[in-house]
């Protein structure tokens, strides 16, 4: 299949499928059995388009080997409009009253046009008698039923003053149709008068009202429904189930769909005989003829299948609805129906942007779609954020939260590969995984005590309650808070939040050295911002870490001298900061 | 529509593996010559070898990828009697688009050629298993799944017979415990099954083997479990003298005590000797639908079941890219490597 072609059969057609599982889920009865003709027809619409565009694309291409695989694809579409007119009439557009020939004329006119088109070739002629194909328009149109057109043809023969013809044109002009009278008489009734019209042809033949004129007694014959003369008209029909549908309308208009098989197999027969071998097209129809379901549709995978599973796919499906499959569960677990859908969902799924339907299909496959969801998501490569959202849309769309925790996870160890560790951050927040926010994080926190800046501040202020998922991202936007309020001025509240930071331990045990050399101006500052309690938990703090530095039996790290300097001045500091909290507070205001 | 491209792997000795990673988006070749090469598909499809390094002191048996939510990583098995695990460095990409890999840990526990490692199914966190031709199993776990420097030996399995490949069950579902089928070489048909399947029981916490497959008795080059759909059995593709496919139904457990040992319902549901020599490897597509397997006879065979479950040959690959014969394409990505070190990838789309 084409690609742009391709994606319009795949497209239109999901939309008529979707519509038609809403239907069956909401409509019962006659009025889902409309429904269901309404989607054939509109399935059937669809592939004459993609057809008409095939055969447009086949005549304006240029490339030889291109056209001919054009012309190969609308041979199969062909074939499929063929089966799926026939199924439709058969299984699916199934009449009260059981009748079905003027919906098999219908299709045969649909499907076989050579009759028409050298009827207007004979029109457009001068003189249309002496046109050489003259006769075998008029042959192919009355095989077909097309009465009127014969009728016109007739009258532009020379000799059509004669007797003869005037009463072919009697005749032709009397033959009850089934169209005419099917509102008015019952099957039975037209049968009766139907036989009579017959009769009447009968009598004027071996009255020999013709013998002058070959053609027409032919043409007479055939009206009889003469069984010899069918062979020799085989050629007009080009099919045997051209054929098949001719005889039918001469020899037995009211014939019922269980009994076409009778005659189908003498029809083949005259095609067979005379040297024409039956392919797998045939073989499909007389499978549907015999109401033999499962065999057309077996046969048309292996067949039709050829590349793509859209026909049986849609197919089945439709025949599944109208009640005419079998529903109960293969070995593999689950219906027909579902197998094709899957196959055809999974056809679907390596295009770069039909994905999106397949997983669509996959929603109605009851048994086993999800998984297969889940199979094809889990392995979709995660291209660019756009195609990472739509997923996770998709699995959102269907709880799917496992795998909306896996691609988050995925998209944050990309961004971190390529060093985007604010990505990163707020992809690893989004899949909830607390390890890795966990670890994020620390780099961050070791960058600001290298560098003293802050990268990624709108995330941070930003988090809201997403923050508590880890401490040490909690520690993070509360330090980032704390430089915040130092910086606009408010002391008091960032040395609270600064002490609360320490005690509440969120902090990493490496960054206290960094907090506390933030606390030192807070200390130095000619105010008493940290009270005397205040002073004394800091100090227990410096203790502890004193303590636990110096217990590190590991000489890489134990402190530097520089690093004991610094705790010294901290020490330093923190004594100067008590005496001054302490003379503050124990002092009297004056007024 | 079969799409092959054939590139050259510039390897300077026989390729052993191919693994597409997760995405089939990047890809991981390893050879006799000691290296490992590390492909990526661009926008373009073409491939282009993003790193290269000697990984080992020996030929490099197989290679295989993590799942992309632990980052980039890859495992590599040699005859050197180690195994190794790979991590590709986080920062700016070079110019020339190569990165680098850095290796973050050995695993020097086998005494013998390591012939096969597989990371664990992802839901059951970082692990991995290795297989020697000391007979032994050995299961690692990464303790702390962001430093992968830290991986500590949980199992070791005894199988009583010298170890060629081995798969774990990719099973979804949690009801099922962990899995492995391991394979062996051993030519000796004494030692009777060439398959043995083991069991995690989470009463005892130990590995126990619950079935050998009676039938395998030649020696096995690769097996491999299909990925389960939702499926209440497994799959289990066998190479060897022929391709065989068995289908394990976990039938319940038979309560024994405290430990109830998982009994299954197994027969083959097909037996293959179209490559009408040795089977050597095997590669299951995303679904478990089609099977891919490569022979002696130089050639590829793509197989699938239809509705009723009948497994059949739907395509057949000549080694040098041509088709052989026609009968149904489905979506599938095969890699294959032959002894001229030239690298095919064939992509079977749907036309």
């Amino acid at each position: 299949m084409h690609t742009s072609i391709t994606r319009k059969l795949v497209n239109e057609t999901h939309n008529v499928f979707v519509m038609l599982q809403g239907q069956v889920a909401s409509s019962t009865g006659s009025n889902l059995q409309s429904q269901m003709v309404m989607s054939s027809k509109q399935y059937r619409a669809i592939l004459k388009a993609c057809s008409m565009d095939l055969m447009h694309m086949a005549e304006t291409c240029e490339d030889e080997g291109e056209r001919e695989s054009f012309e190969d694809q609308i041979q199969i579409f062909e074939m499929i409009q063929l089966i799926w007119g026939f199924c439709q009439i058969l299984f699916i557009e199934v009449t009260p009253d059981g009748l079905l020939l003027n919906q098999l004329l219908d299709w045969i006119k649909w499907h076989f046009t050579d009759g028409k088109r050298l009827a207007v070739d004979i029109l457009h002629d001068e003189i249309p008698a002496e046109h050489p194909a003259y006769w075998e328009a008029i042959f192919r149109l009355l095989l077909q039923g097309e009465v009127d057109s014969v009728r016109k043809l007739l009258s532009l023969n020379t000799s059509n003053q004669n007797e003869a013809f005037l009463s072919v044109d009697e005749l032709l002009r009397k033959m009850p149709q089934w169209a005419h009278y099917h509102h008015a008489l019952s099957a039975a009734e037209f049968d009766m008068k139907w036989r009579h019209w017959r009769d009447e042809c009968q009598r004027r033949l071996e009255e020999g009202h013709y013998v002058a004129f070959p053609n027409l007694e032919t043409l007479v014959m055939v009206l009889c429904g003469d069984e010899n003369v069918f062979a020799e008209m085989k050629d007009m029909c080009g099919s045997w189930y051209h054929l098949l549908v001719s005889k039918m309308l001469y020899q037995n208009p009211t014939v019922r769909a269980p009994d076409l098989h009778h005659y189908a197999e003498a029809c083949m027969e005259e095609f067979t005989l005379s040297g024409t071998r039956m392919g797998e097209l045939d073989n499909i129809l007389l499978a549907a003829i015999q109401f033999d379901i499962h065999q057309v549709i077996k046969d048309s995978s292996a067949f039709l299948s050829t590349g793509s599973w859209w026909f049986v796919s849609h197919f089945t499906d439709l025949l599944h609805h109208c009640g005419q499959l079998d529903t109960q569960n293969l070995a593999y677990g689950s219906n027909l129906r579902e197998f094709l859908l899957l196959e055809y969902a999974s056809s679907l799924m390596s295009h770069k942007s039909l994905w999106q339907v397949g997983i669509d299909y996959l929603d109605y496959c009851s048994v086993f779609g999800r998984t297969y969801i889940t199979q094809f998501i889990n392995h979709m490569s995660l291209d660019n954020e756009k195609k990472a959202h739509k997923l996770l849309h998709i699995c959102e769309e269907r709880n799917m939260q496992e795998e909306v925790q896996t691609i988050c996870k995925v998209m944050g160890m990309k961004s971190l590969r390529r060093g985007k560790l604010g990505a990163a951050l707020s992809w690893f927040l989004r899949s909830r995984d607390v390890t890795a926010t966990s670890k994020l994080t620390e780099r961050l926190i070791m960058e600001y005590s290298k560098t003293g800046q802050f990268e990624y501040t709108d995330i941070l202020d930003n988090l809201g309650p997403a923050m508590f998922l880890s401490n040490r991202l909690t520690f993070l936007v509360k330090y980032r808070e704390f430089h915040k309020l130092y910086e606009s001025g408010e002391t008091n509240k960032a040395a609270s939040l600064l002490l609360s930071l320490l005690e509440a331990r969120l902090a990493p045990r490496t960054f206290w050295i960094t907090l506390f050399k933030d606390a030192t101006p807070l200390l130095e500052s000619k105010e008493v911002i940290f009270n005397s309690g205040q002073t004394y938990v800091l100090m227990h703090c410096l203790e502890e870490l004193r303590h636990e530095l110096d217990a590190k039996t590991d000489i890489s790290q134990k402190l530097t001298d520089m690093e004991k300097d610094k705790l010294d001045l901290l020490q330093l500091c923190l004594t100067r900061n008590l005496s001054k909290a302490i003379k503050a507070e124990g002092t009297v205001k004056t007024s | 529509m079969l799409a092959t491209k054939a590139f050259p792997a510039a390897h300077e000795d026989l390729i052993h593996d191919i693994e597409y990673d997760f995405h089939g988006r990047r890809m991981a070749t390893c050879s006799s010559d000691h290296t490992v090469k590390v492909w990526d598909c661009d926008e373009n499809d073409q491939w282009q070898c993003t790193a290269s390094w000697k990984a080992h002191n020996g030929s490099v048996w197989r290679v295989t990828w993590a799942h992309p939510e632990f980052g980039q990583v890859i495992a590599t098995c040699s005859f050197d009697r180690t195994a190794a695990i790979w991590e590709e460095l986080v920062g700016d990409q070079a110019k020339d688009g190569k990165t680098q890999w850095v290796r973050k840990t050995s695993l020097v526990d086998s005494r013998t050629s390591v012939t096969d490692v597989k990371f664990g199914p992802r839901h059951l966190g970082l692990q991995l298993a290795t297989c020697s031709a000391d007979c032994i199993v050995r299961i690692y776990e990464a303790q702390n799944v962001l430093n992968l420097s830290q991986w500590s030996l949980q199992y070791e399995i005894q199988c009583g017979i010298t170890c060629s490949c081995l798969s774990w069950n990719p099973s979804l579902s949690r009801m099922h415990p962990m899995m492995i089928a391991v394979g062996s070489d051993d030519p000796s048909p004494g030692t009777g099954g060439k398959v043995h399947i083991y069991e995690y029981s989470e009463n005892s916490r130990k590995w126990k083997r619950v079935e050998i497959i009676p039938v395998s008795t030649e020696p096995v080059h690769d097996l491999a479990f299909a990925p389960n759909v939702g499926r209440s059995y497994h799959t289990l593709a066998v190479a060897s003298k022929d391709l065989s496919i068995f289908s394990i139904k976990p039938l319940g457990k038979e309560s024994l005590g405290s430990g109830g040992i998982s009994k299954f319902e197994m027969h083959r549901v097909a037996e293959f000797s179209d490559h009408e020599s040795q089977v050597w490897r095997l590669s299951w597509n995303v679904l478990g639908t089609v099977l891919s397997s490569s022979g002696d006879d130089g050639r590829v065979r793509l197989w699938k079941a239809n509705y009723a479950g009948k497994w059949k040959c739907i395509q057949v690959i000549n080694g040098n890219g041509q088709k052989m014969s026609t009968a149904k394409d489905s979506k599938i990505v095969t890699v294959t490597s032959s002894n001229n070190q030239i690298q095919r990838i064939y992509e079977v789309k749907p036309v």
